[in-house]
């Protein structure tokens, strides 16, 4: 019992905590958090386990919402199997890149990565201008039918859906970092060399957790796409690319917490911010290097110490 | 397919290759010598297109903007090495990416409250065509292709034949080995950076003409640099001239072809590329030191 307390205590925490804040504050702003906090939670994968930077997350993003989005405007109506279909769309996707992709240096990985967000954008916007409409983007909100349980129309089922996917989620990564996938996974950032000794194939780790950490990704595209009922190119903007790195940094680089607590703050304020500054890249750009110059450990690297040392010093006197 | 068209879109090609040869030049020296990759050159570039835009708004003169844009885009580029990548040169690579991001775009915001969002047009100075091969080609193109030229030349000059260009390349075998002779490398570092600021606005200048200034011009070329950096090599001045020609090339012929084209068949060529050689055309195994 202990044990289970002490390996689940702290998303168990933090969890109802987040059912706190949907009681609190208002609920756009809550599936907000946790949607950003699934985005983030793929490229903390990416960056946290594999040292794989990418820039180019809004395009897996975006593979994943334009699925949805395709589906429900052209071919079917029910929400739940166009979710089903952004997925697909993500991992089909990252399964026919992924080798080119990662078999290169990282520092290369990034510039081809935003590189492709880019040519995603144009794409979207300008090459197939007949399926996607352009700039005008695809409004599907009403076509949508509704389902007798958990109508993902309305925002509270919509939430509650959301919400368990995201707790589904953060367990699997949790489970992850258990297993030796997750251990190799770590070693191919630290030694790749040795890792090749010990026998194992170090393409074959980063092409599957390449696909795992981006599908992950596009499944919060394919819920965005859901939630507004409305895509268009924007979502690939390059202005847009630093976003998910902020947050991911801002949380915590490699941590499972990171990702919650860095949606939650950076959405918060984003909120409150964007009301004083119209520009939000000027926020954002030095809110990142200040992140990077002050250590990048992010907020829950930050506070993660003091919380253990708390810890300790209650568990010591009970024992 | 008309010869006359061809001519002139190889010419229109050549044009673009060498604007984006004057910005990949300083990302190349940059990460061959410092390590860094340094996405702050595109905020060089916007300023220097921004400044060449106030300066002939008030003078009057095209030039005279043009040498103003060099100037400040170096000073600020100086101004930038001196406060943040001063801290962090030794740090691992994706570590100077993620910061100079965040300057990038930071600078956009700046640049967005002093000059506003509105695109501006800017005239070209020379509205003279010249006949080239029986074809009319603009020759404020044919100017560009011409300084870019002159630029390689030059750089090439200074890092062959000057004690500090040769200590530079030195550096780009290895730092330390230069250091031990009792050479300040890090004075070494702040003049590429200064050189590669300084180039990076002088090509937003340049650039200028053939399209319109807004506050998104920086973060609307990174894939193309990028494009050009990777296709070369990280690191190689010969490797960056050749793919800044093919990628200029590509544009222009492809949107000859099909106008989408123009956008993704140089992803396409990098990418084949890529394939075939993951570190680029020239690129050489250069590790993070």
């Amino acid at each position: 019992m202990r044990k289970l307390i002490k390996d689940w205590g702290g998303i168990i925490t933090a969890f109802t905590l987040l059912i706190l804040v949907r009681i609190f504050l208002p609920l756009p702003f809550t599936i907000e958090i946790l949607i950003f906090a699934i985005y983030t939670m793929g490229l903390n994968f990416l960056l946290g386990r594999l040292g794989f930077i990418s820039f180019g997350q809004p395009a897996y993003l975006a593979a994943g919402a334009y699925s949805t989005a395709i589906y429900l405007f052209y071919f079917g109506s029910n929400p739940y199997i166009g979710f089903l279909v952004g997925i697909l769309g993500g991992l089909i996707l990252t399964l026919i890149i992924g080798p080119i992709f990662v078999r290169l240096r990282s520092d290369y990985f990034a510039l081809v990565n935003l590189a492709l967000s880019v040519i995603f954008f144009f794409i979207l916007q300008k090459a197939l201008k007949n399926i996607t409409h352009g700039d005008n983007g695809l409004w599907y909100l009403t076509k949508m039918s509704s389902t007798p349980f958990l109508d993902l129309g309305k925002p509270n089922d919509f939430f509650i859906f959301t919400f368990f996917i995201t707790l589904l989620i953060w367990i699997l990564f949790k489970y992850i970092d258990r297993t030796i996938f997750g251990a190799s996974c770590l070693a191919t950032k630290t030694n790749e060399d040795k890792l090749k000794f010990l026998g194992y194939s170090n393409f074959k780790i980063r092409w599957f957790s390449f696909s795992l950490a981006n599908t992950v990704t596009a499944t919060a595209g394919s819920l965005y796409a859901i939630y507004f009922g409305f895509i268009s190119p924007s979502v690939t903007e390059p202005a847009r690319a630093a976003d998910v790195v902020v947050v991911t940094l801002l949380g915590g680089l490699g941590t499972l917490y990171g990702p919650l607590v860095g949606s939650f703050v950076y959405t918060g304020l984003k909120d409150l911010v964007s009301g004083i500054i119209t520009h939000w890249e000027l926020v954002i750009g030095i809110l990142l290097v200040v992140i990077m110059l002050a250590g990048e450990k992010g907020i829950w690297g930050t506070i993660q110490p003091l919380l253990k040392k708390v810890q300790l010093r209650i568990t010591g006197k009970e024992a | 397919m008309n010869v006359q068209l061809l001519i002139s879109s190889i010419i229109f090609g050549l044009s673009i290759g060498s604007i984006y040869f004057l910005l990949a030049i300083g990302l190349s020296l940059c990460f061959g010598l410092m390590r860094i990759i340094s996405l702050d050159q595109l905020l060089y570039y916007s300023i220097g297109a921004y400044i060449t835009y106030t300066i002939l708004t008030f003078i009057g003169s095209f030039w005279i903007g043009l040498l103003v844009a060099m100037i400040v885009a170096a000073s600020v580029s100086l101004i930038v090495e001196k406060l943040v990548f001063k801290r962090i040169y030794e740090k691992a690579i994706t570590f100077t990416m993620i910061t100079s991001f965040g300057i990038l775009l930071a600078g956009v915001g700046i640049i967005k409250y002093i000059w506003g969002l509105v695109p501006r047009p800017v005239p070209s100075p020379i509205h003279k065509q010249i006949i080239l091969l029986g074809t009319e080609v603009p020759l404020y193109r044919v100017i560009v292709i011409l300084i870019a030229i002159f630029i390689y030349i030059d750089i090439w000059l200074f890092l062959n034949k000057t004690i500090v260009g040769k200590a530079i390349r030195a550096g780009i075998e290895d730092a330390e080995k230069v250091e031990g002779l009792g050479i300040n490398v890090y004075w070494l570092f702040t003049l590429t950076f200064l050189i590669a600021g300084g180039l990076s606005g002088l090509g937003g200048g340049l650039h200028t003409p053939l399209i319109m200034v807004d506050p998104h011009m920086g973060l609307e070329m990174i894939p193309f640099v990028f494009m050009v950096v990777i296709i070369g090599g990280l690191g190689s001045i010969k490797g960056t001239l050749i793919s800044s020609l093919i990628v200029g090339q590509v544009i222009s012929l492809g949107a000859l072809i099909w106008a989408p084209l123009s956008n993704m068949a140089p992803f396409a060529i990098m990418i084949l590329i890529l394939i075939v050689k993951p570190t680029g055309l020239y690129g050489s195994k250069l590790l993070k030191r």
